[in-house]
């Protein structure tokens, strides 16, 4: 029974979660919502910072070029009140993201998801992206 | 798989009631009158949470990440008894999440789509259109005050101030810094200066009218935007904001914007505030720490904030800065 409450509430918060929500901090003028960028990479710094943190991936491709991604993800307060914190995601960890690209700077994202690949079920900072358009 | 679509089942009925319900609320407050603010905002699904002033009082639900720090609209705890201060008056603290403008201040404060921009005068009206092209230039981007009424996703709260007294002085906080470190409504029967030098927050002055606190402001500047979509005012905006907590989850924010020079006619509008989830409060919020806005979107030519000088200073320990 409890499981399927929680499986009930699951799915009444995936309906709710397509609900639009304009942009806020500028949301629509930075990302490109319909435009995504992946990669594999090691996080080169974590930033719980005012106003909005930001995660710093080093991508090496194969010729040996290194693109560092700079994903934009909500408030730390916003983030903390989740239940994460600064031990969740450590500089050197190896991860695999999504994102939305920036309009112009393609290696600035907004943050979509985010796992170690030593744990890739695990959404690292899950539902934490910008303010913005699914922003839940 | 067959309990799969039982929940499937369940959740499309609820879904379909919710809507349904919804569409009726809609319907119920709007009928007629042109002015009638619905106080839910935004016109999504909500919850209707009792009546005020001859309006159903909706709470919305889910509403991307406004609410996810509050309680939940059907939670039991919502409908408690309002907490009373020693002398009687409601506390008011909260904290709370929404009771303001963000997104777009028509539809936030239950009016009709187009109803608030049918007020403009035209310099106001060229505006807002002028505005919508120019979306880097909302001051609040750049951690600057957002002021009356607005409000973003994250906590505020009043703060009662009592001395010997009594109530003298009632503090807003906003968590964000951006929000402007404090604004202070003085209750303790002052006036408002003649002329004053036009401010972010304005002068406050605030009264109770039985268990609403009121509050009267004027001497605003014309520098902030009531909301995302740069909705204009002027100095002569005066705005009564009535605050009345209607249970112990539910604060109602019955707006007066009085701005002739903006708009043909002053404007009535509801927001609703819903008290967060225990546990929530106010956290620090230094918004000009790391703002990057701007950058990926091209308006800003640096590469990356951090690089700046802003929180560089000497290499620490292990090297890094």
């Amino acid at each position: 029974m409890r499981t399927s409450l929680g499986v009930l509430l699951a799915g009444l918060g995936v309906l709710f979660l397509t609900a639009p929500v304009a942009a806020h901090h500028g949301f629509d003028t930075e990302y490109d919502k319909d435009k995504d960028i992946t990669g594999t990479g090691v996080v080169s710094k974590v930033e719980w910072t005012n106003p909005h943190m930001h995660v710093y991936i080093d991508v090496t491709d194969a010729s040996g070029k290194v693109t560092t991604y700079n994903l934009e993800l909500t408030s730390p307060n916003a983030i903390q009140r989740q239940g994460w914190n600064k031990n969740d995601l450590l500089a050197g960890e190896k991860v695999t993201f999504k994102a939305h690209a920036g309009k112009v700077v393609e290696s600035r994202g907004a943050l979509d998801s985010l796992v170690k690949v030593s744990a890739p079920k695990q959404e690292i900072f899950k539902g934490q992206r910008p303010e913005g358009p699914g922003s839940n | 798989m067959r309990k799969h679509a039982v929940i499937s089942g369940t959740v499309a009925a609820l879904t379909l009631l919710l809507l349904v319900q919804s569409h009726a609320q809609q319907r119920g407050q709007g009928g007629g009158q042109a002015a009638a603010p619905q106080g839910g905002g935004r016109g999504q699904q909500g919850v209707v949470v009792g009546q005020f002033g001859g309006q159903p009082v909706v709470q919305p639900l889910q509403r991307g990440a406004d609410y996810r720090d509050t309680l939940n609209p059907n939670d039991p705890a919502m409908s408690g008894p309002v907490p009373r201060m020693p002398d009687g008056h409601p506390d008011l603290t909260g904290p709370w999440m929404g009771g303001g403008s963000d997104q777009d201040m028509e539809s936030d404060g239950g009016l009709k789509k187009g109803e608030l921009d049918a007020l403009l005068l035209p310099w106001a009206k060229a505006a807002k259109a002028e505005r919508s092209k120019a979306i880097y230039g909302e001051p609040y981007i750049y951690c600057l005050p957002m002021s009356v009424p607005r409000v973003n996703p994250y906590p505020w709260k009043f703060v009662m101030a009592y001395t010997s007294k009594g109530l003298q002085q009632i503090f807003l906080l906003h968590e964000t810094g951006d929000a402007g470190a404090h604004r202070v409504v003085y209750m303790d029967g002052r006036k408002h200066p003649v002329d004053p030098l036009p401010t972010w927050w304005g002068h406050s002055t605030g009264r109770w009218e039985g268990d609403t606190l009121v509050i009267d402001t004027m001497g605003y500047n014309d520098k902030f935007w009531f909301d995302a979509v740069g909705t204009p005012h002027t100095e002569k905006l005066h705005t009564i904001e009535r605050w009345t907590r209607l249970s112990y989850g539910t604060l109602i924010n019955d707006f007066t914007l009085d701005d002739p020079a903006t708009f043909t006619k002053p404007v009535q509008m509801r927001f609703v505030a819903r008290i967060v989830r225990p546990g929530i409060d106010l956290m620090e919020y230094i918004c000009a720490e790391n703002n990057q806005i701007g950058i990926a979107g091209g308006y800003l030519d640096k590469t990356d904030a951090s690089h700046i000088g802003i929180g560089g200073g000497p290499a620490q320990p292990d090297g890094k800065k």
